[in-house]
């Protein structure tokens, strides 16, 4: 009898069945990372030769398992990376804080094909550099780890933990240039910032969790959406909110990006720019998708706001700048804009899946083109050692491959058709229009304006590059490595099927998270 | 039975005093984390607040928060900051220049954010009690975090390593 009482007191720990096959892509990336570090400790100085080239293909290798689980979530499945036998059922039951769903596995294969893509950018410029190399990929590989973490974190936990894990290696790689002293600053600015935020957020998140009793956002949605408005679940949403605004560089929390962008090495600062931020993205959309769902009175006007406050201030701001990174940092707080636009009407039922898919389809464009810039951003720093678009001049004369592709991504960025910048930005716009309401409208007036005034700077660039003289006159050619050349092709190539062949590639981004309604 | 009889009977009479006092300790010696001059003083006055955290959640019955509440920040934490205070060889006396500027907008902010936190919590927890006769939390803590939040748990462990050698890496001299 005194048996009896004990463990209904505390019942005996039960080891939940673990899907080790839906968990193998991120097993596979911790055995990457742990490889890279052991080969460093083990053979030291002789290793540097190959980690670059073991980070890449240790990439593409996660590729092979990412898509034998797309294979079978591909039509609608969910596998659950935890099960749990309840007592009186016969199967066990998944558990819902690590579900790995078509667009859990759709962000993955995103951000690791980043990974890819950002370590080809740095194989020469981290080994030219005299930077820390092993260290260098070993960082690179935990904060993509934390970004696949993070695509399948449904609970306020296992977010946060993702989020940090993918954000302290991205501070310590942005001062990685440590002798220059904007290196460093570049760093502590996005440090501090960052803490900051996230102390503001699990601030948020411990209200939640203070009023649904749950840190699993399928309960906290039961509790907060639906029910009469509470003060507290409400202040929770916008603090966490405005913790993952900063992380996606949104206006007013967009202070940091243009001095970390600028001090960062450039690989790194691409890696903010499109893998740091799509993360933010995708933990903001799975709160308001699942988290927040039903509290559309919530997080509506405040994700209009900061759309609306991106893509006006990030532009106005951009087209007062003469270095190319800085304007690349506000022309992504723009874009910023644009792809928090979607989520401002993402209450609206009909359209809610429209919405996700217009913001998933946005950041995977997004990724290429952004990726691209920089990449031949890196290709011709390597002559003119300069971030300045003065530097820039003339560069058709002695680089005209470079400055045309330049010029596709440049355009993709504006959003000219009939490249992929173009396709997203009109999903965008249709998707505002058809919600049909008061603040879509005017929403999509803002993208329209928006867009225009980008085209600006961003047709500027491209005039400086194609019609100035080059400095001095001097037209010796800029070597490219091949590292570079595979980065460039891949980017420009996926930029422009996803404009030329939408219908293909957009079938790619259609995901829903509106499973359980 | 009179009052007198009852009051003496009922546990929630010595927690609430105790509840108060340590809330009265933490309420001054965060006044006095802001307004010090000298910045040592500053960071022992904000191991008297957490400190006052830990006993308030000891109050509750969460003694794992607790005691994690002390080796965290009282042991860590403030240890860092002493550390940092030191190192950077910031002026040990009182200083003046220490947040003359900017005063009275962080006064606001703070009034403000006070007022907006209390409004919420009233406003939603009002009178509700919580039920204290559970036993001991640790053993539930110990089971979720091999359960449910391994991948969380197991997600830190990276985490400290890759900040471990980045640190190194950042800090090295040559």
């Amino acid at each position: 009898m005194l048996d009896l009482l004990a463990q209904a007191a505390q019942p005996e720990f039960a080891r939940p069945r673990i899907d080790w096959f839906a968990l193998s892509p991120e097993l596979v990336l911790l055995s990457l990372g742990a490889l890279l570090t052991l080969l460093d400790v083990v053979f030291a100085e002789r290793a540097k030769a190959i980690t670059s080239a073991i980070a890449g293909l240790g990439l593409v290798g996660v590729i092979i398992p990412l898509v034998a689980v797309w294979t079978r979530v591909n039509d609608g499945d969910v596998l659950y990376a935890f099960a749990e036998k309840k007592p009186g059922a016969t199967d066990p039951v998944g558990l819902e804080h690590y579900v790995i769903d078509e667009y859990a596995i759709v962000m993955k294969i995103l951000f690791v094909l980043v990974g890819y893509v950002v370590v080809l950018l740095s194989t020469n410029y981290v080994a030219e550099g005299d930077y820390w190399e092993s260290e260098y990929y070993g960082l690179l590989i935990s904060s993509i780890l934390g970004m696949v973490v993070m695509a399948s974190a449904r609970d306020l936990i296992g977010i946060f933990v993702a989020l940090e894990l993918l954000s302290i290696p991205a501070y310590l790689l942005a001062a990685w240039r440590k002798r220059d002293k904007l290196s460093n600053e570049a760093g502590l600015k996005y440090y501090l910032m960052g803490v900051f935020a996230s102390a503001v957020m699990l601030y948020g998140m411990s209200l939640l969790y203070g009023t649904t009793g749950s840190t699993l956002l399928v309960d906290i949605s039961k509790a907060v959406g639906g029910r009469e408005s509470s003060s507290i679940a409400t202040l929770g949403i916008v603090f966490v909110a405005v913790g993952f605004a900063f992380k996606v560089s949104a206006v007013p929390f967009h202070n940091w990006a243009p001095d970390t962008y600028e001090g960062a090495p450039t690989p790194v600062t691409a890696f903010l720019a499109v893998a740091s931020k799509t993360a933010g993205f995708v933990a903001l959309l799975t709160l308001v998708y699942v988290g927040f769902w039903g509290r559309g009175d919530v997080y509506e006007p405040l994700m209009w706001f900061l759309a609306a406050a991106s893509m006006t201030i990030g532009n106005l701001l951009a087209l007062r700048q003469t270095n190319f990174v800085r304007m690349m940092a506000y022309s992504g707080v723009a874009q910023t804009g644009f792809i928090i636009a979607p989520l401002a009407v993402a209450g609206n039922g009909d359209i809610a899946d429209a919405a996700l898919s217009t913001t998933v389809n946005y950041l995977a464009i997004y990724a290429a083109m952004n990726l691209g810039a920089f990449g031949v951003l890196i290709a011709l720093a390597r002559k003119t050692r300069s971030a300045e678009i003065s530097d820039m001049r003339g560069a058709f004369h002695y680089a005209p491959g470079l400055t045309a592709v330049m010029t596709v991504f440049l355009f993709s960025l504006a959003g000219i058709p009939p490249i992929g910048g173009w396709f997203a930005k009109f999903r965008v716009f249709s998707v505002l229009v058809q919600d049909d309401s008061v603040s879509g409208y005017l929403l999509a007036v803002v993208v329209a304006v928006n867009s225009v005034i980008a085209l600006y700077y961003y047709a500027s660039v491209a005039r400086t590059m194609w019609a100035d003289e080059a400095p001095d006159g001097d037209l010796t050619p800029v070597n490219v490595p091949p590292s570079l050349v595979a980065a460039l092709g891949i980017t420009v190539a996926i930029t422009l099927v996803f404009g030329i062949l939408p219908s293909v590639v957009g079938d790619f981004t259609d995901v829903s998270l509106l499973a359980g309604g | 039975m009179t009052d007198a009889v009852i009051l003496a009977y009922d546990p929630e009479v010595p927690r609430q005093i105790a509840f108060f006092l340590i809330a009265a300790v933490m309420v001054f010696s965060a006044f006095r984390v802001v307004t010090t001059k000298n910045v040592v003083h500053a960071a022992l006055y904000l191991v008297l607040v957490l400190a006052g955290v830990a006993a308030q959640f000891i109050l509750l019955g969460a003694e794992f928060v607790g005691v994690t509440q002390v080796l965290v920040y009282i042991g860590a934490v403030i240890v860092l900051f002493l550390f940092g205070i030191m190192l950077t060889r910031a002026e040990l006396g009182d200083d003046e220049s220490v947040a003359t500027e900017r005063r009275g907008m962080a006064a606001l902010t703070g009034v403000l954010l006070f007022g907006v936190m209390t409004y919420a919590v009233v406003d939603v927890f009002d009178d509700q009690t919580i039920d204290r006769t559970e036993a001991s939390t640790t053993g539930q803590i110990g089971d979720a975090i091999f359960k449910e939040y391994i991948i969380p748990f197991e997600a830190v462990s990276v985490l400290l390593l890759a900040a471990l050698i980045g640190a190194i890496v950042i800090a090295r001299k040559d």
